[in-house]
């Protein structure tokens, strides 16, 4: 069973939708200790980064995160919180990932909305299926602007090469939106599933 | 902007130094001419090389191992360091260099650079201005001349001067930013500048090419791994594989569409869940519902509706009509809705957006605006175009923009239904207004139109009903059209 955290921020409808579509049992969940228990667990991600990260500290989640061992997949701002700090309403991350989230300068439009292609650069089972330079929904005004080299899994070209995917032991994150980017997010999802 | 990756030679070897001081050099490799050739296979369009030792002793030190790397890279490379004379100029630059940089001779003799650039061009000589502390510094960065930078200005002016290197040398190898007041006063003064010193990340990059810097030299960062040459080299070019996106739009009532009823192949043609998968798997980048009926004793009836949508498809779609709380917000995104619309509201109360942007965030916050043209300018209309304002549409679109608003869904009145294409004066003067992106809406009724939309604004999206609902032109025609004429759309 895979675990998807309620924080009330997440578009966890979608998320839901997609592993039920792929076969997945999955349930929703606030509680630490079946997170803990759970075969695997995902963090989506929408909203707030202020917001979100007030939710996970009055839940208990902000320390229950860090010592989950399972397969653990976050997703856009669900990337972001996984960092160390984030520019969005000066919120600290729980920092799994190094790097920090900067506000995308304005050099396009803001935020960064649509279908953009995604180039990974790594063999990770999580991309196992999925061609390189495929083309994922992104939908975020900040970004991680930098982390350790060998973390970073996948960029994405918005005006500059941004991160769009880290990965550190079990704990992985994708900037895009695997549960809204057709089949491909469907195969990414199905991989993770395979994981855990 | 030209992307310059830096190496600092000392005895052969490729250094850097701390803000200049000799005393505090890293050695990043004893084979400056891999590093060289890496640098090219990168992508660089330059490599700019310092010969460290001849800027201490005035004369050339390195020179044979210099001229090695410009004859054996594929990319212009260009030389400072101890160049103080026309034979040691013509030296470099008949043995396969592309430019030399004067810094300390500038100073010192203008005469020199004058007859440098006479003989050999404007574009071969580029005078390095060390900068530190508000003054012009030279000889290896140890002195520091009493000239401010307006005297140099000048001074440059006067012999001929296009191509200037600009270093903060305080920013040198502190990877705390590149000093881009200094870029756009000589940006200003009408010089080529490329910026050195402090050139850090991406975002630097982006901030040079603001200025109008015509290049950037990149040195600790590169070695210290906070940029790669290719990273730097794409946010110069300001690549971006975004693709424009294509959107049917579905008018529902009480949970089932009441538009788009004439595709055959639907069992229950009111059945939103069902066409919403069709127009998913036709190609759609994304769906839009619109309940214009939508009232309090609705909102049950929306929100199954988007939970049933949400569990067939997934690529993004937004819900509008009749929202006006935060809890509905909430409950529509809940339910699996990506983004929801707000259109009314957004006009009576602006602050409610700004309200419900702090919640749920401005990348869920689509304004559906209604516009209709009137004299030289476009009003404002509400109630789904029953309702005239005394406002101007794109001052509100501004407006919406600084409430939070993470998106804008531009109607006009003036095009609905009429089926003669988008109002592309209305979405350009959107488009140039707001930084969020803009889904173009109204007008659609030919592919052509798709293409012409997307090719004389810049607009993101755009947005078809009844021509998509009725079958008149498919969701792939568009496309294909599109790919045909270099605009990039998901396939």
């Amino acid at each position: 069973m895979i675990a998807i955290i309620d924080y009330r921020a997440g578009n966890i409808g979608s998320i839901q939708g997609a592993l039920a579509n792929l076969g997945v049992a999955n349930f929703v969940t606030a509680d630490p200790a079946k997170i803990l228990a759970a075969d695997g667990v995902i963090f989506p991600g929408q909203g707030r980064a202020g917001s979100a990260m007030t939710a996970l500290q009055s839940s208990g989640l902000a320390g229950i995160i860090p010592k989950i061992t399972r397969p653990f997949l976050g997703i856009c701002l669900g990337l972001q919180l996984l960092t160390q700090a984030t520019e969005e309403d000066s919120t600290a991350g729980l920092g799994i990932f190094s790097g920090h989230c900067r506000k995308f300068p304005q050099l396009n439009k803001v935020p960064h909305m649509g279908w953009n292609a995604v180039n990974f650069n790594s063999t990770c089972p999580l991309f196992s299926g999925i061609s390189d330079n495929s083309y994922f929904y992104f939908v975020h005004s900040y970004y991680c602007d930098q982390s350790a080299q060998s973390t970073v899994t996948a960029t994405t070209n918005y005006g500059f090469p941004f991160i769009a995917a880290l990965r550190a032991e079990n704990f992985q994150a994708v900037q895009f939106h695997p549960e809204k980017s057709g089949k491909q997010g469907l195969r990414l999802l199905e991989n993770f599933a395979a994981l855990c | 902007m030209l992307i310059l990756p830096a190496i600092d030679l000392i005895d052969g070897q490729c250094v850097r130094l701390y803000q200049g001081d000799y005393s505090k050099k890293s050695v990043y490799s004893s084979d400056p001419l891999a590093v060289a050739q890496s640098f090219a296979a990168a992508g660089c369009p330059g490599i700019h090389i310092v010969d460290l030792d001849a800027a201490k002793k005035g004369s050339p030190v390195n020179s044979a191992l210099v001229i090695a790397i410009a004859q054996s890279v594929n990319v212009p490379v260009q030389i400072g360091g101890g160049i103080r004379d026309l034979a040691t100029v013509a030296r470099y630059l008949n043995n396969g260099v592309a430019r030399v940089i004067i810094g300390t001779a500038a100073c010192e003799d203008s005469e020199f650079v004058r007859q440098a650039i006479e003989r050999f061009g404007a574009e071969r000589i580029v005078i390095s201005v060390d900068i530190k502390n508000g003054a012009i510094s030279t000889r290896g960065w140890l002195q520091n001349s009493a000239l401010s930078i307006d005297a140099m200005i000048d001074r440059l002016k006067a012999a001929a001067v296009r191509l200037v290197i600009v270093t903060d040398v305080s920013k040198d190898g502190t990877l705390s930013g590149a000093n881009f007041s200094i870029t756009s006063q000589f940006v200003a003064a009408g010089f080529q500048t490329i910026t050195a010193g402090g050139v850090t990340n991406c975002a630097d990059i982006i901030e040079l090419k603001k200025c109008g810097a015509f290049g950037a030299i990149i040195g600790r960062g590169i070695y210290e791994g906070t940029i790669t040459v290719a990273d730097a080299v794409a946010a110069a070019a300001n690549t971006s594989n975004l693709l424009k996106r294509i959107i049917p739009c579905l008018d529902v009532k009480a949970g089932r569409v009441v538009k788009g009823t004439h595709f055959t192949q639907l069992r229950d043609a009111g059945d939103a869940v069902e066409l919403a998968r069709l127009y998913s798997d036709c190609g759609a980048d994304e769906l839009i519902f619109l309940d214009i009926t939508a009232t309090e004793q609705r909102r049950a009836a929306l929100q199954q509706l988007v939970r049933a949508v949400a569990g067939q498809i997934n690529i993004p779609f937004t819900v509008g009509g009749g929202i006006n709380s935060l809890q509905s917000i909430y409950e529509l995104l809940d339910a699996g809705a990506d983004k929801v619309s707000l259109g009314t509201i957004a006009v009576d109360r602006p602050e409610f957006v700004r309200e419900a942007s702090r919640q749920f965030g401005a990348q869920c916050i689509v304004i559906s605006l209604d516009a209709k043209r009137h004299l030289d300018s476009w009003q404002l209309y509400t109630h789904g175009g029953k309702q005239s304002t005394t406002a101007d549409a794109v001052a509100h679109a501004r407006l919406m923009l600084e409430y939070g608003a993470g998106e804008l869904l531009v109607n006009s009145l003036d095009r609905d239904g009429a089926k003669q294409g988008f109002d592309i004066e209305l979405l350009q003067a959107v488009c140039n207004a707001v930084s969020i992106p803009v889904i173009a809406s109204s007008g659609a009724g030919s592919a052509g139109d798709f293409l012409k939309v997307f090719s004389q604004t810049n607009v993101d999206a755009a947005l078809g009903a009844t021509i998509f609902h009725y079958n008149e032109v498919s969701i792939q025609a568009v496309k294909t059209l599109l790919t045909d004429n270099g605009i990039k759309v998901r396939c």
